[in-house]
């Protein structure tokens, strides 16, 4: 009984965690149509943003998050002309296997400059536990949690009261409609993936504190986020947040109850389970796995 | 966008015509060449690295010393990135660089399919790091192993908490409650298995909770809570190196009071990065080692003693540090023993080399990391000859604590008590 | 026939190069090229022929290395009848992943591919009493032909490329027949293919299992061949990856893409590898970075790639072909 406070407390700091990172996949979904199967690497990047700021400049990951925004930005908007933007309106398979091919690249980039070792940045705080009504939260999660719930509700925000947030809401209905409409859909879909870029970008700038990193960091995070996208329905914002609390949940409490071993079944069936019996994920338009757009 | 296809195809083109070329075979003469395996890139290259450095500082060694056969001892590299390419720079080396002798290869996932390799091409397979236990259970006369494998380990382990542990906690072994804790890949398994069983079997300890995990996890805190309701004295913990961070910071959040965590190898507890990631704060947990800092090299044997204070003042050289890192031991002890075997042996045939092999008989203390050698039908170097040492982390530096009579550090902290009061 | 002369020409190269070179590293090589090759042609089936991009084929390929393995480390069977077991599993795997395929499109579906394959890579290696767990299963060595424990690279060669033959006639049964045509029309547009009265859901479902079988015989002659089957490879995103990779290098929907696309891997990592060994291996890494960035290359400029983009450049002319 006594474990339940903290068990809730992981559940949702690490469910604000994949929030950030499955944010920003769902949105260049629902605008773009594109699953970002680079995404994890993106994240690695930030992450090691972090470190290497922490190690040759001293700079604290929070400062280097405020500093390294645009730099985030930038990047997300250059891997977007030089990659993305000749494919943007290719087949499935291509943006696919273009996204893959980045995922491949990027990965191999950072395994070779940086090799295969655990790099972690050990800031003078890293260790601070706040403790209250039985749990012990971790000051750099809770900052992380801070940050995720600060992004979405800004970026939920945007796109709801913004004129910006209507132009990109439009393209993700229907992208030739806007076209018609006079929407410059080529600006829409490189903000939309500076963004989205932007997002899993800072969640790795928050994520350095809390774990070491190493050029395969992305994919134990990626992975949960496809779940958390998915579950949510793919463009939904809100769903995704919502899911990946829920995807947080299930590892937390099935590592409890049934064992750590098979935490990973859990969320994998679980994911399979969604994909069988409503596709759409819980927010989703049904129909829209079949029509594939 | 046409001179960009062209570019690609001429690039092709000139690639296949590269790749021809570099194809081709290599031989000197004048010097002895072995072939050495380890894995260079992907995943497990860092570790790979250290013991390929290990191999080059005794190799400089044996050849100050007369080389081996009176040759001078140069290698012949190949990278095992995956057991596939493991299988296939095996086979490399043995055909295009004509090696008669294999070394290597350091993961149990690489070395089954590295041996099975070199037996195809009737070369000998020298291993000295992988711990699967079935590696020298395959009947296959031309593979040998310096190493203990993974039970070894778990032997070990229980060796140190059942004899040493037990009493400075108070207990009996068999009132002494312990709980394991392992990532999930085939070291851990192996490792906690063995561990498991001869501390049910030879000493009737308390066996409170068993956990595998992947060692890609995010969070370990539901485990660590079951493992707070278990309340073991000992945790028996095999980490690779992430895991081994995160378990000891969130165990630190959740104030986990257990009284001693015990690991073996080079990876998590036992490597470097425990200590750059923790410094002062992760003093405390044991690491089963070769060993380190503190160890009375006088009391090996005057052989081993030459060549261990020879091989420490090379490790100084090479890197700069007073210690050598697991990887550096391993590999660099495992080469040394080859050396004392195709010295005995004068020859790579392998009827003679096996013959030799199986003959040699030292005690502990003989050699670098104060091995022995005794090695049985299967080609397996025995537990009680590989001496293992534990090791903790004192001062943010990894020392030896055990055997007692071989080192001068003694094991502090026992019970490890709260976490700010271990500096 | 037109057009088949550059696979009559390679498998005969592949035929002729045991007779004329006889070093084990060529052979290997050599088998290495006809095995991956013949993995890539059957996810060929499926992803190039069928439009059914799978990045999860890994775990078909792992079902008949384990099949092989583990029949014949606990009740001794012969691996051939380990590859006829894994060939059946895989393909009852297959109907499933087939059922999901017409459930869901496009990215989706590639994500239920890779989450199908992590599901088993997590059964293998947690089912400690069946698979060995995370230990894999080293494959026991027993010398005959009926064992499948073959010494001589050569025989191996012979084997592996009569695996190969086979996988490029089906797919070329795939370019040529009827099946092979409405199956094609399901690939570009399946409504439309539908309100033909093509049978599109089977014919995607039968691509799929047919893919599965022949991809889980290939993981046979692998696990006999390298002789140690470990969970965390064989059930990899990697090992998927690079089936696609090889087929769409070397031109996907076409029979001797995946050949030649695993030519040219297995060469580039080889020689690359023989290259910079030693301690400055770090720079063997670079040919991941080069399969990233030529795989984003050949997707976006001759997505039908090498074969048909030479064939361009050597005609002169614009092919009007299918479109990825």
């Amino acid at each position: 009984m006594h474990v339940i406070p903290q068990l809730l407390a992981s559940t949702i700091l690490l469910g604000g965690i994949y929030a950030l990172i499955a944010v920003g996949l769902t949105l260049i979904f629902g605008v773009m149509r594109v699953v970002n199967f680079a995404h994890g690497e993106f994240l690695m990047l930030g992450m090691y943003l972090a470190f290497w700021a922490f190690t040759l400049l001293g700079l604290d990951p929070y400062v280097t998050l405020v500093l390294g925004l645009p730099l985030i930005f930038g990047g997300g908007w250059l891997s977007y002309r030089l990659v993305m933007r000749p494919v943007v309106h290719a087949s499935h398979n291509v943006q696919v296997f273009t996204t893959v091919g980045l995922s491949i690249a990027l990965q191999a980039l950072a395994l070779v400059l940086w090799s295969a070792d655990s790099q972690f940045v050990r800031t003078s705080y890293y260790a601070v536990v706040v403790r209250f009504g039985g749990m012990a939260l971790n000051l750099a999660q809770i900052a992380a949690f801070a940050v995720a719930v600060l992004f979405t509700a800004a970026l939920f925000a945007f796109m709801r009261w913004s004129y910006t947030g209507k132009v990109m809401r439009a393209t993700a209905q229907d992208r030739h409609a806007a076209a018609l409409m006079g929407i410059d859909t080529g600006r829409v879909f490189a903000l939309t993936w500076a963004v989205g870029i932007t997002c899993v970008g800072v969640a790795g700038v928050v994520l350095a504190p809390i774990y070491p990193v190493y050029p395969s960091i992305g994919l134990q995070f990626v992975l949960i986020a496809y779940v958390a996208v998915v579950l949510g329905g793919l463009g939904d914002m809100v769903g995704a947040l919502i899911a990946s609390l829920v995807v947080a949940f299930v590892e937390v409490v099935g590592s409890y109850v049934i064992g750590t071993a098979w935490k990973e079944v859990l969320y994998l069936l679980l994911f399979i389970a969604i994909l069988v019996i409503r596709p759409a994920g819980l927010f989703g338009q049904r129909g829209a796995e079949v029509i594939g757009t | 966008m046409r001179h960009v296809k062209w570019a690609v195809m001429v690039g092709l083109v000139a690639l296949a015509v590269g790749a021809v070329g570099a194809l081709q075979a290599q031989q000197l003469s004048g010097e002895y060449k072995i072939g050495v395996l380890e894995p260079l890139t992907g995943n497990l290259a860092a570790e790979g690295k250290r013991h390929l450095e290990g191999y080059e500082i005794v190799r400089d060694l044996i050849n100050e010393r007369g080389g081996v056969m009176g040759k001078k001892l140069v290698f012949a590299v190949g990278d095992a990135v995956d057991p596939t390419v493991a299988a296939s720079e095996a086979t490399r080396l043995a055909t295009r660089e004509g090696v008669k002798i294999i070394t290597g290869t350091f993961s149990s996932t690489l070395c089954g399919a590295a041996s099975e390799a070199a037996s195809r091409q009737n070369v000998i397979y020298w291993e000295t790091s992988c711990v699967d236990p079935r590696f020298a259970k395959r009947g296959l006369k031309n593979v040998f192993r310096t190493e203990i494998d993974g039970t070894g380990f778990g032997w070990y382990n229980i060796e140190f908490i059942a004899k040493h542990l037990a009493h400075r906690l108070g207990k009996k072994t068999s009132d002494l409650r312990i709980a394991y804790l392992s990532e999930d890949s085939s070291y851990g398994q192996s490792v906690t298995e063995s561990a498991r069983q001869r501390a049910k079997q030879e000493f009737g300890m308390q066996e409170v909770a068993a956990e595998y995990y992947t060692f890609t996890t995010n969070d370990l805190t539901p485990v660590i809570l079951k493992l707070k309701n278990a309340n073991p004295d000992v945790l028996h913990h095999i980490a690779r190196n992430q895991d081994a961070i995160l378990f000891w910071r969130q165990a630190r959040e959740q104030n986990f009071g257990v009284k001693a965590v015990v690991h073996a190898g080079a990876t998590g507890y036992g490597s470097p990065d425990f200590g750059k990631a923790f410094g002062n704060d992760g003093n405390g947990p044991f690491a089963l080692l070769e060993p380190g800092p503190g160890v009375i090299i006088d009391k090996f044997r005057p052989e081993g003693q030459k060549i261990e204070r020879a091989f420490r003042a090379a490790v100084k050289a090479r890197t700069g540090s007073d210690i050598p890192a697991g990887g550096h031991q391993l590999a660099g002890g495992g080469l040394w023993l080859l050396k004392l075997v195709l010295d005995a042996a004068k020859s790579d045939d392998l009827d003679k080399f096996r013959a030799a092999v199986m003959a040699m008989d030292l005690p502990v203390g003989s050699s670098i990391n104060g091995w022995g050698v005794k090695f049985d039908e299967a080609g397996q170097n025995s537990n009680a000859r590989v001496q293992h040492y534990m090791l903790q982390w004192q001062g943010g530096q990894l020392v030896t604590v055990w055997p007692e009579e071989f080192t001068t550090n003694r094991a502090k902290w026992i019970p490890l008590g709260a976490w700010d009061q271990r500096k | 026939m037109r057009g088949t002369w550059p696979a009559v020409a390679f498998f005969a190269a592949a035929a002729l190069g045991p007779i004329v070179v006889r070093d084990a590293f060529f052979l290997d090589s050599l088998i290495l090229i006809l095995l991956w090759g013949a993995s890539a042609a059957a996810w060929n089936v499926a992803g190039g022929y069928a439009g059914q991009v799978s990045l999860g084929h890994a775990a078909f390929f792992g079902l008949g290395a384990y099949s092989a393995a583990l029949l014949g480390t606990r009740w001794g069977v012969s691996p051939w009848i380990g590859l006829v077991v894994g060939a059946v599993l895989a393909t009852a795997f297959g109907f499933i992943l087939g059922f999901l395929s017409n459930r869901l499109r496009g990215p989706y579906f590639v994500l239920a591919t890779i989450a199908f394959s992590q599901v088993l890579l997590i059964v293998a290696s947690r089912w400690r009493g069946f698979t060995s767990g995370s230990e894999g299963i080293p494959v026991p060595f027993r010398p005959g032909f009926w064992t499948l424990g073959i010494a001589d690279k050569r025989v191996w060669v012979y084997l592996v490329l009569v695996l190969a033959a086979l996988l490029y006639l089906v797919q070329l049964y795939l370019e040529r027949s009827r099946r092979g045509y409405q199956l094609a029309a399901v690939r570009e547009d399946e409504d439309a293919a539908l309100s033909l009265g093509v049978p599109a859901r089977r014919l995607k479902v039968a691509a799929i299992a047919a893919s599965a079988a022949l991809t889980a015989a290939c993981g046979t002659l692998w696990a006999q061949y390298v002789g140690f089957v470990d969970p965390y490879y064989v059930f990899s995103v990697d090992l998927s990856v690079r089936f696609c990779l090889a087929t769409i290098l070397g031109g996907i929907g076409t029979p001797l893409g995946p050949f030649l696309g695993a030519a040219f891997i297995t060469l580039l990592e080889t020689s690359l590898r023989a290259r910079f060994g030693g301690i400055g291996a770090g720079l063997v890494g670079i040919y991941l970075i080069i399969y990233g960035v030529v795989l984003i290359l050949m997707v976006r400029f001759a997505p039908q790639g090498l074969v048909p983009w030479i064939g361009d450049r050597l005609r002169w002319r614009p092919r009007l072909g299918p479109t990825a």
